[in-house]
């Protein structure tokens, strides 16, 4: 910023140069080339100068005026070149200065989105992990569940199968005379239960 | 007020304590008329009702106290009347028709465990495939074959893994 100014400043003073340059020179080109008749006052020439004279200071008059002007437009050419050189210069210097700033913001910015970006990936490969771990745990849970389930579904039609084919095949060989002992023994063993059931129903 | 009873063993089920009631009845019925006839002294007797051996026994087992009378005989109807009435009643239901032997065995089992005058109904259903079930009134005592087949039919499967 201070740069700046002071860029700003140095163009002022060599833009109010050129500007009192060129104000002289053009004054001098319009006195040159427009002289302005002074008025004559009628009585008051008394000397009279001989023609050839007069035409010698004209002469001298006027090679002084293209000496002066020549001069003075030397003079702004090498100022005029001079601030374009140091313009040039300063820009270059502004122009550098602005590159390097703006890289360096850029670059800035740039690794900071670049850690960002990073984060980002990180935390998102993160949750990528844990929910394919949670995946595979539901998953497992539920083949398992389903493999029990199944194999519990098997469990009950063997069963099944089983109790009706010994219930088909049992009930057409029944010998009443081989389990009198069995049902002495279930009566027996259930003496009690059976006395409370019809003591608590009658 | 009234002796106790002895049913006879093959008088199991109310149906057979009302055949029972039905021959005391057509013998006291007899039994009336014959004295009847004899207080009169009239010769002519009437045939004795043909009994059963069960009612034969009852009407032994009923004449050791006191001697037959009408009197006594209708106290029998009545104290059969009251057993129909008032006996527990158990039903037993087996996988097949039941003999007279089984029927006896469990018969004798519920008087000399349960109560001295109760009845039993036989069934049969061969689903059951063996082992008795008991109906009283609402309750029910399975110990069949197959109520314990359907109990342990979680265990078949491990026995076939183990096979």
């Amino acid at each position: 910023m201070t740069g700046i100014t002071f860029l700003q400043l140095f163009l002022l003073i060599n833009v109010f140069i050129i500007g009192a340059l060129s104000t002289t020179a053009i004054r001098h080109a319009w006195a040159h080339f427009r002289p302005q008749k002074k008025v004559e006052k009628p009585a008051a020439q008394t000397l009279h100068l001989p023609q050839e004279l007069k035409e010698q200071m004209l002469d001298k008059a006027q090679r002084d005026f293209e000496k002066v002007l020549t001069h003075a437009a030397s003079e702004l050419q090498d100022d005029l070149t001079k601030t374009a050189t140091e313009l040039n210069g300063q820009l270059e210097k502004l122009g550098a200065q602005v590159v390097t700033s703006e890289t360096q913001r850029y670059q800035t910015m740039l690794e900071s989105l670049r850690t960002q970006v990073q984060t980002v990936i990180t935390t998102a490969q993160t949750d990528i992990q844990d929910h394919q771990t949670d995946l595979k745990t539901k998953l497992n849970e539920k083949v398992a569940a389903e493999q029990q389930r199944l194999v519990g579904q098997i469990d009950t039609k063997l069963a099944d199968a089983v109790t009706s084919f010994l219930a088909e095949s049992l009930q057409h060989n029944v010998d009443l005379g081989a389990q009198t002992p069995y049902m002495i023994a279930m009566l027996e063993e259930h003496k009690a239960e059976l006395i409370k059931g019809i003591t608590d129903e009658s | 007020m009234k002796a106790r009873l002895q049913l006879p063993d093959d008088v199991t089920s109310v149906q057979d304590l009302m055949t029972l009631m039905i021959e005391v009845r057509e013998f006291t019925k007899w039994f009336s008329h014959n004295a009847i006839l004899k207080r009169v002294g009239s010769k002519k007797k009437s045939d004795r009702p043909a009994l059963s051996p069960g009612a034969t026994e009852l009407l032994h087992a009923w004449e050791k106290d006191e001697p037959l009378s009408v009197r006594r005989l209708d106290e029998l109807t009545d104290l059969l009347n009251l057993y129909k009435n008032t006996a527990p009643t158990l039903t037993i239901t087996l996988a097949a028709p039941p003999t007279n032997d089984i029927k006896q065995t469990l018969t004798n089992w519920c008087r000399a465990n349960i109560a001295p005058n109760i009845m039993i109904a036989f069934g049969f259903n061969a689903t059951i495939l063996g082992g008795l079930v008991i109906h009283h009134k609402s309750r029910i005592f399975d110990w069949s074959f197959r109520r314990q087949l359907l109990a342990e039919r979680e265990k078949f499967p491990e026995v076939l893994r183990r096979v």
